[in-house]
C-alpha cells in the first residue's frame, strides 16, 4: 500500500504539489479571513454574483458612455452661466481674504491658547501596496514611536489639512495605513453646511470619489454641490471636525430612502508624501471629552 | 544543489525584487494610480521556460512574501500566483515565444486571469479589494501596462543564463 501511494506521488510529482500548495494557500486564507463565507449556498451566489456583477458593469459602462456625450453638451452651456458667476465669486473672495485677516486678529488678542492641534506624529510615507488589487499606504514610524492601530491618519495640502485614512496594523518601525478610498474604510461625517450626518465609504478608487450615505433624502435641496464633508466625531475613531472632501454629485436614487453623495477627497492621494497620526487618546485625555478634542484638531486645522 | 531548485531559488530572490519595486520606486511611473505588475511577467517568463514545478513553487513563495507585506490576507496572493505559475508551465517547451508578440499576448492574457481569479477569490472569501472589482479602468490599465513592458522584461531576463529553456522531459 504505501509503495502503491510512493508510486502515484512519483507520477503525478507537480499534480501532488498543486494540490498541496492550494490546500495551504486556502487554509492560510481560512485562518487570517476571519469574514470568511463557509455556507455551500452563500459561496455559489458570492461566486454567481461574482459574474453577475462583472456583466453589469460591462453594460453600465457603455450606457455611461452615451449618458456621458450627453452630459458633455449640458456642461457647455453650464461652463458659460459658470463664468458669470466666477466674476461675481471673485468679489466675494476678497471679502473672505479681508474677514480672515480680521479673525486672525481677534483671536490672537483673545489668547485663544486652546486652538493648539493634538499631538501629532510626523511619518513619511515610503511604499504602497505591491499590487493594484489592494490599497494600503506604508509609513516610516511604528510600535516603538507610539503609534498604535487605529490612529485617524491626516495631511496637508495647499492650505487645507485632510483625512487620509486610519492606522491598520503596527510594527515595531513601520506601519500600514488603510486610506479613506478603500471599501473598507468607514468614516462617520456630516455636511459641514447643513450639520447632515453620514457615513463615508471608500468606492476603491485612489483618483476618483468615495461615497457618503444615509443623509435623509429631505435634506436633498440643502446640499450645494462644493459644500465640505467633515468627521463628525461619532464613533471614537476620528476626532470631530477633520476635512474629508467637497460634494461633487448627488444621487437621488427612488429605491433608497437616504441620499448617495458623491465626495470628492481633500487629500490627493497621488502626491501623499508626508502625513501625520493624530493622538487621539492623548488628546482625549488632555481634554476630557472626545468634542473637545475633535473640535481643537478642527480649529486647529483651521488656524493652518 | 539541483538545478530546479537554484532556478526556483533565484526566482523568488527575483519575484521578491520585483514586489518591492513594485511597492515603492514604480508609484512614481504609475498611470491613474495602477502599477504594472512585474513580478508577474517574470513569473510568466520562468514558467513557460523551466515547466510548471518550478513555476507554481516560486509562485507559492513569492505570493507568501506579498501576502506578508500588503494588507492582502495571508494565502491571496500565493494562491493566484501558485495557479498561474502552473498554468503557464503546461505550455513550457511547446508554444514558440518570439522577441515581442509572444510575451504580449501570454503577459495580457495572464493579467486578465490575475483579475479574475482575484475577483472570484475575493467573491468567495468575502475580502474586499479596492483594487480591480474586475472588470473596470484599473484592470484595463494593468493589461495594457504590462503588455507593453512584456517584451522589454522578456528580452533582458533571456540574458540570464540560469533560465535557459528546460528540455522537453524537464517540463
Amino acid at each position: 500500500m504505501p509503495g502503491l501511494f510512493e508510486g502515484f506521488v512519483a507520477r503525478h510529482r507537480k499534480g501532488v504539489t498543486l494540490a498541496a500548495l492550494i490546500i495551504v494557500s486556502l487554509a492560510f486564507l481560512l485562518v487570517s479571513n476571519r469574514a470568511v463565507v463557509i455556507k455551500p449556498k452563500e459561496v455559489g451566489l458570492s461566486f454567481v454574483g461574482f459574474f453577475q456583477k462583472g456583466f453589469t458593469g460591462f453594460f453600465k459602462w457603455f450606457g455611461d458612455t452615451a449618458g456621458s456625450i450627453r452630459q458633455l453638451n449640458a456642461a457647455r452651456e453650464e461652463l458659460d452661466a459658470a463664468r458669470a458667476k466666477v466674476q461675481e465669486m471673485d468679489r466675494v473672495t476678497r471679502d473672505i481674504v479681508e474677514l480672515r485677516r480680521q479673525n486672525a486678529m481677534l483671536r490672537k488678542q483673545l489668547d485663544f491658547s486652546q486652538t493648539l492641534p493634538p499631538d501629532r506624529i510626523a511619518c513619511e510615507v515610503i511604499a504602497r501596496d505591491s499590487d493594484n488589487l489592494f490599497s494600503t499606504i506604508t509609513i516610516n514610524k511604528g510600535s516603538r514611536q507610539g503609534v498604535r492601530p487605529g490612529m485617524p491618519v491626516v495631511a496637508y495640502q495647499g492650505d487645507m489639512e485632510g483625512l487620509v485614512g486610519k492606522v491598520f496594523s503596527v510594527g515595531p518601525g513601520a506601519s500600514e495605513v488603510l486610506p479613506l478610498y478603500d471599501p473598507q474604510c468607514l468614516v462617520s461625517a456630516r455636511l459641514d453646511s447643513t450639520r447632515d450626518e453620514g457615513l463615508v465609504k471608500g468606492e476603491g478608487k485612489d483618483h476618483g470619489t468615495v461615497l457618503l450615505q444615509y443623509v435623509k433624502k429631505t435634506a436633498k435641496d440643502a446640499i450645494q454641490y462644493g459644500d465640505l464633508v467633515v468627521t463628525s466625531g461619532l464613533g471614537g475613531v476620528y476626532p470631530k471636525g477633520i476635512n474629508l472632501g467637497r460634494v461633487r454629485d448627488i444621487r437621488a436614487l427612488a429605491y433608497e430612502t437616504s441620499l448617495e453623495i458623491e465626495v470628492e477627497p481633500i487629500i490627493n492621494f497621488d502626491r501623499l508624501e508626508y502625513v501625520f497620526l493624530i493622538d487621539a487618546e492623548s488628546a482625549l485625555g488632555a481634554s476630557g471629552t472626545p468634542g473637545a478634542a475633535g473640535t481643537r484638531g478642527a480649529q486647529g486645522a483651521s488656524a493652518q | 544543489m539541483n538545478r530546479d531548485i537554484r532556478i526556483t531559488l533565484f526566482t523568488v530572490f527575483a519575484l521578491a525584487l520585483c514586489i518591492l519595486l513594485q511597492s515603492t520606486l514604480l508609484n512614481r511611473i504609475a498611470i491613474r494610480g495602477v502599477r504594472p505588475d512585474l513580478a508577474l511577467i517574470v513569473l510568466i517568463f520562468v514558467s513557460m521556460r523551466r515547466g510548471s514545478m518550478v513555476g507554481q513553487v516560486s509562485g507559492f513563495a513569492a505570493g507568501i512574501f506579498e501576502d506578508l507585506m500588503n494588507v492582502s490576507p495571508l494565502g491571496f496572493h500565493s494562491l493566484l500566483r501558485t495557479l498561474i505559475g502552473y498554468l503557464y508551465g503546461i505550455f513550457a517547451g511547446n508554444v514558440f515565444i518570439d522577441p515581442f508578440l509572444m510575451p504580449m499576448v501570454l503577459t495580457v492574457i495572464a493579467t486578465i486571469l490575475k483579475g479574475l481569479l482575484a475577483g472570484i477569490i475575493s467573491a468567495i472569501f468575502n475580502i474586499a479589494s479596492s483594487g480591480f472589482i474586475t472588470f473596470t479602468g484599473r484592470l484595463w490599465i494593468e493589461v495594457a501596462y504590462n503588455g507593453v513592458l512584456a517584451p522589454f522584461l522578456f528580452a533582458l531576463l533571456g540574458l540570464f543564463r540560469i533560465f535557459k529553456q528546460a528540455d522537453k522531459e524537464a517540463t
